[in-house]
């Protein structure tokens, strides 16, 4: 059964299009492994496992019926716990949200149920989306799958570790600073953060309504593409989503990286780095380089102004959310949750107005020095070794403890405010066994060309497959 | 500045209602200098025409054509 589990999605789906496995088998896999993990790593919120048997039996039919099956047909899958599905569970990661039940389901559940997959849980996740680390006051802290007092990354903590453990063949995660691929990179599978606009919104719990993005975490660049095909994509009930055209993000994945040119930063990303990052990144280069890319050391431009406008615009739009519950019950949060929302009351209206006019302009700048010299850039998604849940626990740590706690999304956030693609994949493992990412962004709209990248990164690695410590 | 913390609370507290939930929020709130230092290094870029509409245009300005 386990071994069913270690399939990739895309191999889960064919395996069941073509009956060599069903997908009830596929359920009773993941099945055994939250059984085995979950207990250590607290990656499930909640479990459906009467309505996910009733969805794989009738995934199950549709196939003897030789009926058309979409491209995640009988795929069983579990996400982050702020996907809206009329009538289920939808915590939020929140004791406020302990009981709530939406009326309407999300688009990208949605588009990803009409293509075949069911859900069969709600994953763990930072409250309201708004920790790097995955610390929960409400329903436990989440664990790193590989070494489980060290983080998971956040904020979809969950997602990360539950993909990483094959309790689940994806799961969708959502990114305002970080929170895919952080995860992705502490967890050591591949998690993509779209283009702003790229994928709906509707029916994902918000956070900043600048910087929110709803985007996969699986355990290959192949398997997320496969997502992507499936949600990404204009969509009316989210007026703020791109009519831009979706192309075949796996026709892209030909491992051909002839002519590429990989930029890498010399400020700002590997301020602070630990050693066997810069290690495992420099390793990494060297692969992309056998397969043809070229690798130009570069400073970028504006960087002051993307870390301190984006910082403004997300504190300013998580504090205008949070308003009414951080007057009438502030202690429901986390101590590090209500304390970082605090502030956002504090920053004068022309400061959030000057860095929402201005994020145009910068990215305008940007992309002409950096995309004129190369097409995509590569970073640690983490800077540092990943540190561990008590060393950022700002409720119990001593003062100063939050600006570990802020260094660990340092790498993610500009991509938010610049609203660029990025994915991170595995590169390796730290002296403490736990993964280290390896981030890939690229122009807007560039998904196709950063999972290009990563897939092309996963067919000469093997970091990818491998399965961590907590399921031996 | 020494009186900015005070400060600071005291104007939430006028705006919004809203108190200081606990040390981590007062520390961060303290904090705020350090946002206002970096803001005031990037006063005079803001163009007079700047809008914050023009993110979505520059998205397709700058998008690549073809993987």
């Amino acid at each position: 059964m386990t071994a069913l589990a270690d399939l990739s999605l895309t191999e889960a789906a064919e395996a069941v299009r073509t009956g060599q496995a069903t997908s009830l088998e596929l359920l009773d896999a993941c099945w055994a492994n939250i059984d085995k993990a979950n207990p250590t790593l607290n990656a499930t919120i909640w479990l459906d496992r009467p309505q996910a048997e009733a969805d794989a039996r009738a995934a199950d039919l549709a196939v003897r019926d030789k009926r058309p099956l979409g491209k995640l047909h009988g795929v069983p899958m579990a996400h982050k716990d702020m996907y809206y599905q009329a009538g289920r569970l939808s915590t939020a990661g929140s004791a406020l949200r302990r009981d709530w039940r939406p009326a309407i389901t999300g688009t990208a559940v949605a588009r990803m149920a009409a293509e075949g997959a069911y859900v069969f849980g709600g994953l763990n996740m930072a409250e309201f989306a708004q920790n790097p680390t995955g610390h929960n006051k409400t329903f436990g802290d989440c664990h790193n799958p590989w070494n489980p007092p060290y983080i998971t990354g956040g904020s979809s903590s969950g997602s990360g570790a539950a993909v990483a453990a094959r309790m689940t063949f994806a799961a969708l995660g959502s990114d305002t600073g970080g929170s895919i691929r952080l995860p992705a990179a502490a967890c050591g599978v591949t998690g993509i953060k779209p283009t702003q606009t790229r994928v709906s919104r509707y029916g994902a719990m918000p956070l900043s309504f600048t910087h929110d993005n709803v985007g996969p975490l699986c355990r290959s660049a192949r398997d997320c593409a496969r997502v992507m095909s499936v949600i990404a994509g204009y969509d009316p009930m989210d007026p703020t989503s791109a009519r831009e055209p979706v192309p075949d993000y796996e026709a892209a994945l030909t491992g051909d990286l002839k002519g590429l040119r990989i930029g890498v930063p010399e400020t700002y990303f590997l301020d602070g780095a630990d050693a066997p990052v810069v290690a495992a990144m420099e390793a990494a280069l060297k692969v992309l380089e056998g397969r043809g890319a070229s690798v130009t050391r570069m400073t970028l431009p504006l960087m002051d102004a993307v870390a301190t406008y984006g910082s403004i615009v997300s504190r300013v739009e998580a504090a205008t959310i949070h308003a009414q519950w951080m007057r009438d019950d502030p202690q429901a949060y986390g101590q590090h949750i209500s304390g970082r929302m605090y502030p956002g009351y504090a920053i004068p209206a022309p400061y959030y107005v000057e860095a929402l006019s201005r994020r145009g302009p910068v990215l305008r700048a940007f992309a002409a020095e950096v995309f004129g010299a190369v097409d995509v850039l590569v970073t640690p998604t983490i800077a540092s070794v990943l540190p561990t849940l008590a060393d950022t626990d700002i409720d119990h740590g001593p003062a100063g403890t939050e600006h570990r706690f802020m260094a660990v999304s340092a790498n993610t956030r500009p991509f938010n405010y610049l609203g660029l693609p990025a994915v991170s994949v595995n590169c390796g493992f730290d002296p403490n066994g736990c993964p280290i990412g390896l981030q890939i962004a690229g122009r807007p709209f560039a998904e196709g060309r950063v999972l290009q990248v990563a897939d092309a990164y996963q067919r000469d690695t093997d970091w990818h497959t491998r399965k961590p410590g907590v399921l031996s | 500045m020494d009186d900015f913390p005070a400060a600071t609370e005291a104007a939430i507290h006028r705006w919004f209602g809203i108190e200081p939930p606990n040390d981590p929020g007062r520390r961060m709130a303290a904090d705020l200098v350090r946002t206002i230092a970096a803001f005031e290094k990037l006063r005079g870029t803001l163009v007079f025409e700047d809008e914050p509409s023009s993110f979505e245009s520059a998205l397709q300005a700058t998008k690549e054509s073809a993987p």
